[in-house]
């Protein structure tokens, strides 16, 4: 028999330092909070820098060394070339640090910061591209993997040019631009990404077997189809155009859900741990998320959209990040330092490898203050938002705790 | 002749543990079959609970590492299988309980 197969794991030392810098920036980025406001415009430079924060620094850093362990697993293929992601890191975060410094004090830095994180991203999505090409497989989550990457390029060339416009360098309609640039970025590849990996991981760790991925599929056209109309809409100036594609948005995570309601009927899998805990809130933040967003295009009312926008962010799209690092984290440590030892000595299992207290804190003060964020942004609150912020920083400081040790273990 | 029978695979391999539900292989039911020729030749067909499971290689290769500590073993095959597909109600009933599944 062949020796064991590593050829298509990344090492440790290679990933963690991507969940390592992420969760920190996730950190910073609750401890910003603390000093925002309820009532704000998206217009406002020091709003926009703390979206940079946090989408670049810690959702976008967690995705992609999420993805260098997960593009193999999916693709049943190894990286073309896994060495960039030692590249992209160092580059993305300094990125991060000079765009968001460049909102809050410096103007001038925001192309110089742009242009870290533009090679961070094209070099992320060319691997992935040509890692793509090597794959026979043709299944669903290979094609959304490769529309994301697609998405990911127009998202974060057209920021480049919001960059480049804000600093004076470049003539164009930044707020036109701006739809453009949030919906190829949020939607086309966070959004994109997470329904993907969903159907990957949700299953996996649910021990969900043999459900219908017609809704999936539907959802997967819908999405991508909405991405590029609302793009299109959004650079072409058509409001009507953009209308049409959130829509399509809104009937893609329709069937979505679906899809996710079908998984969750046949998970085999009871236990309430983190991460079911953590999925289970991303689902209802996703909810509030579509009744509030659907509500604002009734009302018109800014509040229930920011409070739309702060329910899809920082509540699906964070737990569902925040519940796999409690799945994906352990493994990753478990498989460089135990695996190897597996017949000759006791090995942990991965359950064991965190604190189950620390993350249980972690998730009641991080929900708690989700929802309390949600409802003083929509009752432009500014004791609920304050206390939101503190749950908020709170559950963080708990995070970076129990991800310290996680990745520490064994060591 | 030979010594080593189904069960005694079934021994060996239920040392092997699924380092995410803790549960070994064969409780969890993914041990389908064990064939044993006279010359102590062994051929596992198994499956996994996931087709996507990063750690496919691995299980695969603790299988064989399990069998091959039966003395006598000649050459041993790990052959993965996906049909028919692993659900729990192939798992014995201490899983199913502790998964919430019963």
């Amino acid at each position: 028999m062949n020796p064991i197969s590593r050829d298509f794991a990344p090492p440790l030392k290679l990933i963690a330092p991507f969940f390592h810098f992420g969760v920190i920036f996730y950190l910073l980025s609750m401890l910003a909070l603390l000093f925002f406001e309820p009532t704000f415009s998206y217009q406002q430079m020091d709003v926009a820098g703390w979206i940079h924060l946090f989408l670049l620094g810690f959702v976008m850093m967690i995705i992609f060394g999420a993805m260098a362990q997960l593009i193999p697993v999916v693709l049943e293929v190894g990286h073309v070339v896994v060495d960039v992601y030692y590249v992209i890191l160092p580059l993305l975060a300094l990125g991060a640090v000079v765009m968001v410094f460049g909102f809050w004090m410096m103007p001038a830095l925001l192309p110089y910061g742009g242009l870290l994180v533009l090679i961070a991203m094209i070099i992320f999505a060319f691997e992935n591209i040509a890692t793509l090409k090597k794959t026979e497989l043709k299944t669903l989550t290979v094609e959304t993997v490769a529309w994301s990457n697609g998405y990911l390029l127009l998202g974060i060339l057209t920021g480049f040019a919001i960059a480049l416009g804000l600093s004076g360098d470049l003539g164009i309609d930044v707020s036109l631009m701006l739809k453009a640039h949030v919906y190829a970025v949020l939607g086309g590849y966070v959004v994109l990404t997470i329904m993907g990996l969903s159907l990957t991981l949700i299953p996996m760790f649910s021990l969900a077997h043999g459900f219908d991925e017609t809704a999936v599929k539907r959802a997967f056209k819908l999405v991508i189809s909405s991405v590029a109309v609302v793009f299109a809409g959004a650079v072409l100036g058509f409001e009507w155009l953009m209308m049409l594609g959130y829509a399509l948005s809104f009937a893609g995570i329709f069937f979505y859900m679906w899809q996710i309601y079908i998984i969750a009927k046949l998970t085999v899998r009871k236990e309430l741990d983190v991460w079911a805990k953590s999925i289970i809130f991303a689902f209802v933040t996703l909810i509030l998320s579509i009744i509030l967003s659907i509500l604002y295009f009734i009302t018109d009312i800014e509040s229930v959209l920011h409070a739309s926008i702060w329910f899809l962010l920082l509540g699906f799209v964070s737990f569902f990040i925040i519940g796999h690092l409690y799945k994906i984290v352990p493994f990753l440590v478990w498989f460089e330092r135990f695996a190897p030892l597996v017949g000759k000595e006791k090995v942990p299992m991965l359950h064991e490898m965190y604190s189950k207290e620390g993350a249980s804190i972690m998730f009641w003060f991080t929900s708690a203050g989700v929802l309390l964020g949600g409802f003083g942004l929509l009752f432009e609150s500014n004791i609920l938002f304050k206390a939101a912020g503190s749950f908020l920083f709170t559950g963080a400081i708990f995070l970076y705790i129990t991800m310290r040790k996680m990745l520490a273990y064994g060591e | 002749m030979c010594d080593i029978n189904k069960e005694k695979v079934f021994a060996a391999i239920s040392t092997v543990i699924d380092p995410e539900v803790g549960f070994n292989l064969v409780e969890m039911g993914l041990i389908y079959d064990a064939i044993i020729d006279d010359a102590c030749n062994v051929h596992v067909i198994m499956t996994l609970s996931t087709q996507g499971c990063p750690l496919h290689q691995m299980i695969k290769q603790w299988v064989y590492e399990a069998v091959e500590k039966l003395d006598g073993v000649g050459t041993i095959e790990v052959e993965v299988v996906w049909e028919p597909a692993w659900n729990i109600s192939m798992a014995d009933d201490n899983v199913k309980k502790a998964l919430g599944g019963m």
